[in-house]
């Protein structure tokens, strides 16, 4: 005789478990022994055991259902404080939702190509990846990996006669291929495409173009392909339209254009390559190790091989530099956005808990009729469950216009750079929010579901329960002490932006205007393109309403970097500028000693140089700078030249308002004529400097000889555009606060109101009494001022604990500002009043008759 | 008053019995004293001409008894079947009532029909 199967007994022994596994087993047995064997008979019965005993039914224990249909009929025999708590619930999921799509797109979003899995970035910590040179060398002898050069570039660009600013990404000819794009119209290069910008082949080189630039400024012609267009310098003629949804490998930047790089060995590129199939990052690591050894000693002198490489997967914000920078408003928005989520929750947990109150008597009879704690605690689940279901469908309709609204909303961002982050919602924002949801659920649920299943009867009976109302007293109070934390942060950057933009610049900014213009040709002779700007500031000077122009390198933020040092061996970087004698009269800043720039500087012999304050103080901290020489350009093993001294400019910003006093210095364009043929036109003006905008441009188009105009504006626009870190965190901070702040007052309301009710008897009892309306009015007020006043010493506890970390954002200002922390404090106690107002008011119309035979 | 508990009692369903369960109830019922797993299977198998899981049969007399409508208890081991127990099953009365109201609902849908 066959035995049963061990394994099988011992499975049904361990999963099915208890008495029921033994008496299964034995039925079982006897049929086995009946039938006289059949090992696969008895699998399949102990399976069928297995499968009955983990079914959803027999887990969820019957009456799932019927918790849920009860929870809705009271739900809707209540509809006022479902669609209080959906509402509130549903705020702040839409307000996590936009942060977490937010996150997305920085760190996770992938790229819109097929197998995007697949694709890795290559590039260095420092600087870019290689030359072409070197490119050329990867992509022959990486196996691995599939590799295409990138590079991006602003650059002007010309269709019929009209000139705009198009982002560029100059790209290997294989582009196309390692990301597998294809095109919406048309088609991509050619695989000759780099070589052919060499002139090598008699055709013209071809560019492809975004979708979004294709229906913005071609109006989705189907003709557009074979259209010339003029980029930069170069005439290209457009091959095809990309994808809709593929924005190029700059993310969150929108590439407009595609362009095949022109095979320069020296220029600088960066890689984005496609993992052979099989191979891992582990892989391509390791042999980007062996082929950039091999690279390098073939070029031995190339200095951008020796960094250290990075392999990584190409999601997200494929900017390092861009996500380091994001990275703390992220922290802080992400903390934000959780605490006001948990405020939410706890606002729910407290309308459960009061409606538990009024239950307590319903529940009380129940418990006694013989239901079970299990079956109560369920039914308060269920209906916490039910309210996050419908307060997530809110949320993601709220998260959809919080998105949109942000996107119209947040201050303009410099040089488009982050205007691309994208507040869509995707299968991962999805799930992140049904997790956040049952989270919620869960948290807010658990406490009133508690209270119900636990209460003692008698009391309950007889509707004594001071536990519920003071549980709620304690929610109240941390609400009230979380959203005080959050007034107190917005407060603090609110702050921070005010003392930044109370900086003074060091130089005028009001009736200014400035246009950044590159010369036509700038391989052309520098005294040429001198004297073609010279002109320029010439015929600006004689328009109608211009005071006066001049010329300088660059603006505010400066860019210019070159080296300096009071002797030859100390030189270090420092800021620069080449300016037009008459910079220091147009900017308003003063030579505090020695002279200006002369009209007529002679162009031989030692430079002039005018320093600033800080630079004459730390390079001669004893002796006067005027007279000294001073080493420039000395930098990276070139050679130093020698410059002399002839005055001290008085000290200003240069790249950020808030930034420390740096050295800077300033060169004479008489002297110094080049400047790569880059400058700005800054122009002073009688009125409002924005109506000489387009005369400046204009003349400039007519007489600037084919300039190319990359950039216009004011100089208070340029100096309020580099404090948009500060208004985006203030900004989002205040609206997070906000949003915190409503929702805690509708707390505060809830206690009060509820408590008013409970009390009407006893309010009723007062006023038959004699107690005057007054009085009562007080007493009520009182309640809420009671657990606003608890709430704002454990909230200014936690603030003191937390806003040290703020320090990173407030620009100087003391964390502990203590014009921040009153505010927030007496603005609470004033949200405080407004939300017991008008429980008080009701309070005192209670007709003390109807309170005496109240239930 | 609470309203609400008034609400749920009138609401209580009557019980629903699916056709299954009328078969297993039904097995019950004739095997009286002696209705444990394999006769109830046995039963079933011989009367109805349908294969039976012994997981089937399990989960549906487990949802009988949260109903109320069956009773379990298990007997003391003896040395058969390898030394375990069995786990026997009664109707109570709601059982009863429930099977002769779901046989008063087919009467009255056949009354008068002839196929």
């Amino acid at each position: 005789m066959s035995e049963p199967p061990k394994c099988a007994e011992w499975l049904l022994r361990r999963l099915v478990g208890g008495r029921d596994a033994d008496a299964v087993a034995g039925d079982l047995r006897e049929s086995f022994e009946a039938r006289g064997g059949g090992r696969f008979w008895y699998w399949w019965q102990a399976l069928s055991c297995m499968a009955v005993r983990f079914s959803l039914y027999r887990r969820a224990v019957p009456g799932i259902g019927t918790d849920f249909s009860r929870a809705l009929r009271r739900i809707r025999r209540n509809p006022g404080y479902a669609l209080t708590a959906m509402l509130c619930l549903a705020l702040a999921l839409g307000v996590n939702t936009t942060l977490f799509s937010f996150l997305d797109s920085l760190y996770f979003r992938r790229l819109p190509v097929p197998e995007a899995g697949r694709i890795v970035q290559i590039d260095r910590k420092f600087g870019d990846f290689c030359t072409w040179r070197g490119f050329l060398g990867f992509r022959d002898g990486l196996r691995s990996v599939q590799a295409a050069a990138k590079e991006r570039s602003v650059d002007p660009m010309e269709v019929d006669h009209t000139t705009f600013r198009v982002q560029v990404e100059g790209v290997s000819a294989n582009y196309p291929q390692v990301l597998r794009l294809g095109t919406t119209i048309g088609a991509w290069f050619r695989a000759d495409a780099n070589t052919m910008l060499d002139g090598a082949a008699g055709d013209e080189p071809e560019a492809v173009i975004s979708y979004r630039l294709w229906q913005t400024r071609f109006g989705g012609d189907a003709n557009v392909v074979g259209k010339q267009v003029r980029i930069l310098t170069s005439d290209f003629r457009i091959a095809g339209v990309a994808p809709r949804e593929f924005t190029g490998t700059f993310s969150p930047l929108r590439i407009d254009v595609w362009v095949p790089l022109p095979a320069s060995l020296n220029r600088r590129v960066d890689l984005i390559a496609r993992l052979a199939p099989r191979a891992t990052l582990t892989n391509a690591a390791a042999e980007l190790g062996v082929v950039g050894a091999q690279v390098r000693a073939a070029y031995p002198g190339d200095q951008l091989l020796q960094g250290a490489v990075r392999v990584q997967p190409a999601s997200g914000l494929l900017w390092q530099g861009g996500r380091e920078i994001l990275r703390p408003i992220v922290m802080l928005l992400s903390t934000v956005a959780g605490l006001v989520l948990l405020i939410a929750c706890v606002n729910v947990a407290n309308l459960l808990l009061s409606r538990a109150a009024v239950r307590r008597r319903e529940m009380a009879v129940r418990r006694s009729l013989g239901a079970s704690r299990a079956r109560l605690f369920r039914e308060t689940l269920a209906e916490g469950l039910v309210l996050a279901a419908g307060g997530l469908l809110l949320g993601i309709l709220f998260g959809h216009w919080t998105g949109s609204a942000l996107e119209w909303a947040l201050p303009s961002v410099p040089f488009a750079l982050y205007q691309g982050l994208l507040f869509g919602i995707d299968w991962r924002v999805a799930l992140f929010l049904a997790l956040a949801g049952i989270g919620c659920a869960v948290l807010f649920s658990l406490p009133p579901a508690f209270a119900c299943s636990r209460q003692a009867l008698n009391p309950a009976m007889k509707g004594h329960d001071s536990r519920n109302s003071r549980q709620r007293e304690i929610y109240s109070v941390a609400q009230v002490a979380l959203s005080l934390t959050l007034l107190i942060a917005t407060g603090l950057l609110v702050r921070a932006l005010q003392h930044v933009q109370s900086v003074d610049p060091g130089f005028a900014t009001g009736h200014r205007l400035h246009v950044n213009l590159s010369a036509p040709d700038r391989g052309a002779d520098k005294q040429v393109s001198a004297s073609v700007f010279s002109n320029l500031v010439q015929q600006t000077r004689e328009l109608p309403g211009v005071e006066d122009a001049t010329l300088a390198w660059g603006v505010f933020p400066m860019v210019g970097v070159s080296c300096a040092g009071a002797s030859r061996e100390t030189a270090k970087k420092t800021l620069t500028n080449t300016v037009d004698p008459n910079y220091f009269d147009l900017m308003g800043i003063p030579i505090v000693r020695g002279r200006g720039f002369a009209p007529a500087e002679s162009s031989a012999g030692m430079p002039n140089v005018i320093v600033n304050q800080t630079m004459a103080r730390t390079f001669w901290p004893a002796a006067d700078a005027i007279g000294k020489t001073v080493w420039l350009e000395g930098c990276d093993g070139d050679v130093p030249k020698p410059g002399t001294v002839i005055g001290v400019a008085r000290d200003a910003k240069y790249q950020w308002l808030s930034e420390e006093p740096q050295a800077f210095y300033y060169v004479s364009r008489r002297q110094d004529p080049g400047g790569n043929g880059f400058y700005s036109l800054i122009v002073r003006t009688a009125g409002d400097p924005r109506q000489w905008i387009k005369p400046v441009l204009d003349l400039v188009e007519r007489r600037g000889g084919g300039m190319i105009i990359y950039d216009s504006g004011t100089l208070d626009d340029a100096v309020a555009v580099t404090l948009w870190e500060v208004k985006w965190q203030a900004s989002l901070l205040a609206a997070l606060g906000l949003l915190a702040i409503v929702l805690a007052a509708i707390g505060v309301y809830g206690v009060v109101a509820c408590s008013v009710a409970q009390r009407t008897r006893e309010i009723g009892v007062r006023m038959a009494l004699g107690a005057a309306p007054l009085d009562v009015q007080w007493m009520v007020l009182a309640h809420g001022l009671r657990i606003t006043a608890i709430g704002i010493a454990v909230g200014l506890l936690l603030s003191a604990a937390t806003v040290r970390l703020l320090r990173g954002f407030l620009y100087g200002l003391s964390p502990f500002d203590p014009i921040a922390f009153a505010a927030a404090c007496l603005a609470w106690i004033g949200i405080a009043m407004l939300a017991s107002l008008y429980p008080a008011r009701r309070a005192t119309r209670v007709d003390p008759m109807t309170a005496l035979n109240f239930e | 008053m609470d309203w609400d508990l008034v609400y749920y009692i009138e609401q209580m369903p009557p019980v629903h019995l699916g056709e299954f369960e009328q078969i297993v109830l039904l097995a019950v019922l004739r095997l009286g004293e002696k209705a444990y797993g394999v006769p109830i299977r046995a039963e079933i198998e011989n009367r109805a001409a349908r294969k039976v899981t012994v997981g089937a049969l399990y989960a549906t007399l487990d949802r009988l008894e949260a109903k109320g409508l069956v009773h379990s208890w298990f007997a003391d081991a003896t040395p058969q079947r390898g030394g375990r127990s069995k786990r026997y099953f009664k109707l109570l009365p709601a059982g009863v009532e429930a099977l002769s109201g779901s046989k008063a609902v087919f009467d009255r849908m056949w009354e008068g029909l002839h196929v």
